[in-house]
């Protein structure tokens, strides 16, 4: 039996279908990423979990409970959103203690609880502050530890990295995993950034337009992508012709033809990015015209390759 | 050069120099009435000290008719700002949750009375009352409904200022994931953090219901504005004396607001409601 469960869930806006048919199931413990472009329907899909948004059709089960048409306040959800949602007006211990205040739970075991949640963020020397003398990165971990606090059936993340800035954000993102991992926490991640889901995520669902296009490991989504569409969002890929057809190739799967080698594809350099340890080199080809990058090792790329210079392209052999 | 620069400094002390005397001067003025016992004639720079006295603030603040009617307008005042906090507060919350097209319309609707002079008001109100239900008319609270559409406007801009700067929405999601009832919602997490507007808003139907005239002199009620405005014939320096006391209450009501104001903004910060700060 599965923690949570999207049973053919449907729902639109007006005349927009933001989700058609939408079914998955997650494994008690398992974090799953929801990814796509904005727009594809992934919000929502998690706002109807949260019991926020009506699906129009479907159903959601919690173990062999359907709940959808639970308020939201009765699903035991717990929730982090993209901007940090601390109450203004209560400390960080009391922020962390809400879910545990409306629920009944006396002061003192409210109070223990809310240290233990403080404790497990990091952050319980900061429990007397109010949520502006705090900095995003803590604001969201407080969001994470009050969201935790009444051991919710689900954890449901609706891009909470999105506000932070660059370090703070892996930052953040290695602490919901360590908490999804130590807490065994069923965990429904949403995101628009591929690298954020490829590193985060037991399974990532990639959406578009409302319906799913591909679910499956990180590893299984970026080597076999079902569809053109994923094989474009998630990482970046090429595409070269072959016979009277044209294949997708990732540009880290293409080397560089030395020069007594054939090569399948001839062009002409355009540019090349030093990135560290890769250098990325766009290439035009001379048959069709279309742009082809291609990521070698820095320090296996001969020293005369320049803009402009013709070269040629295979396919690595793995 | 030197000329220009030293004009260039000159400048903004002149203008902050005629900006308290175009203030200071009529209070003083109104103080030296009010306060000096020398007929207003011979009122003059060497007899500036001399012969002050409150006696006639005194004399009016012990007419009972003064009591009568600040207490109909204490009275009054209060239950405006019950009836609008009453009528607006849900209004308001429901346009910025759950009908944001509906805004414009009640944005339009609040600044009404901006628009219908008061006297258009009291005749076409009074004129239904009187037919329907003249008893309403006789009782001072018939001020409370027309003073309620008065004060709208800033009650209703007080409170939407408030509820932009918070972000409304992702509070009330994340109080009810947490398991917070709508009831609960608006206790714990609403109110407390609108307490800044809801006393801006409070104070402002005050003064206005307290300042008052046209209205209350309309239907004949006894109200303060009506009081100070009969008394200035019969007991003009107790009046004035009034006037300039009711100007220090406001102006000390005032600071304290502004002082909780002040404390409320430092624990409602605008760097925890945008969303896409960097920490």
């Amino acid at each position: 039996m599965s923690a949570l469960e999207f049973v053919n869930v449907s729902k639109s806006f007006r005349d927009v279908n933001a989700l058609s048919n939408f079914t998955i199931a997650l494994e008690q413990g398992e974090l799953v990423s929801l990814l796509g472009p904005s727009g594809c329907g992934k919000t929502t899909a998690l706002r109807i979990a949260a019991g926020f948004e009506t699906a129009d059709t479907g159903a959601i089960l919690l173990g062999s409970t359907n709940i959808i048409s639970l308020p939201a306040h009765q699903r035991r959800m717990g929730m982090v959103f993209q901007s940090y949602s601390l109450f203004p007006n209560l400390n960080i211990r009391d922020n962390v203690a809400f879910g545990l205040k409306v629920r009944g739970v006396p002061g003192d075991a409210r109070k223990k609880r809310a240290e233990e949640m403080l404790d497990l963020v990091r952050l319980s020397d900061l429990g007397h502050r109010m949520p502006h003398q705090i900095s995003g990165g803590q604001q969201q971990r407080v969001a994470l530890a009050r969201a935790l606090a009444t051991e919710p059936h689900v954890l449901l993340l609706d891009e909470p990295l999105s506000a932070l800035d660059a370090k703070i954000r892996v930052e953040v993102r290695d602490e919901i995993r360590r908490l999804n991992r130590d807490l065994g926490v069923t965990t429904m991640f949403v995101t628009h950034d591929q690298d954020e889901a490829m590193s985060i995520s037991d399974r990532i669902c990639v959406m578009n337009n409302g319906v799913i296009e591909q679910t499956g490991s990180p590893r299984d989504i970026y080597n076999n992508p079902a569809t053109s569409f994923v094989a474009h969002f998630v990482g970046s890929i090429n595409s070269l012709p072959m016979g009277s057809t044209r294949v997708l190739i990732r540009p880290e799967n293409l080397v560089l033809a030395t020069h007594d080698e054939s090569a399948h594809w001839r062009g002409t350099i355009t540019d090349t990015t030093f990135v560290g340890a890769f250098t990325k080199i766009s290439v035009v080809l001379d048959n069709d015209n279309s742009s082809v990058s291609v990521l070698a090792i820095s320090a296996q790329i001969d020293r005369n390759i320049e803009i402009g210079k013709s070269i040629g392209i295979n396919e690595a052999t793995r | 050069m030197a000329a220009m620069k030293f004009i260039g400094k000159i400048w903004p002390r002149l203008y902050i120099a005629i900006a308290i005397v175009f203030f200071v001067a009529p209070l003083l003025s109104m103080a030296r009435f009010a306060f000096q016992r020398i007929p207003m004639i011979s009122l003059g720079k060497d007899n500036l000290f001399k012969r002050w006295t409150i006696d006639g603030l005194l004399t009016t603040l012990r007419d009972p008719e003064f009591s009568h009617s600040l207490s109909v307008s204490l009275k009054v005042a209060f239950f405006t700002v019950l009836v609008l906090l009453f009528l607006m507060v849900p209004t308001t919350l429901w346009v910025h949750l759950s009908a944001p097209r509906w805004r414009g319309v009640v944005e339009t609707v609040t600044i009404l009375p901006y628009v219908v002079p008061p006297i258009a008001l009291v005749v076409g109100v009074s004129g239904t009352y009187r037919s329907i239900a003249p008893w309403f008319l006789a009782s001072n609270y018939s001020l409370v409904p027309f003073y309620a559409i008065l004060a709208m406007p800033f009650t209703f801009r007080s409170l939407d200022v408030g509820i932009k700067a918070l972000d409304l929405r992702t509070l009330v999601d994340a109080a009810k994931s947490l398991g917070a009832s709508s009831s609960r919602v608006m206790w714990n997490v609403l109110l407390p953090n609108l307490r800044t507007s809801l006393i801006n808003a409070a104070f402002l139907t005050f003064t206005v219901v307290l300042g008052e005239f046209t209205i209350a002199s309309l239907l004949l009620k006894r109200t303060l504005p009506m009081y100070m405005a009969e008394a200035q014939g019969s007991e003009p320096q107790g009046a004035l004396g009034l006037g300039l006391l009711i100007l220090v209450l406001t102006t000390i009501l005032f600071t304290l607001v502004s002082i909780i104001r002040k404390k409320d903004s430092t624990s409602i910060n605008v760097k925890n409601i945008n969303v896409g700060m960097v920490p």
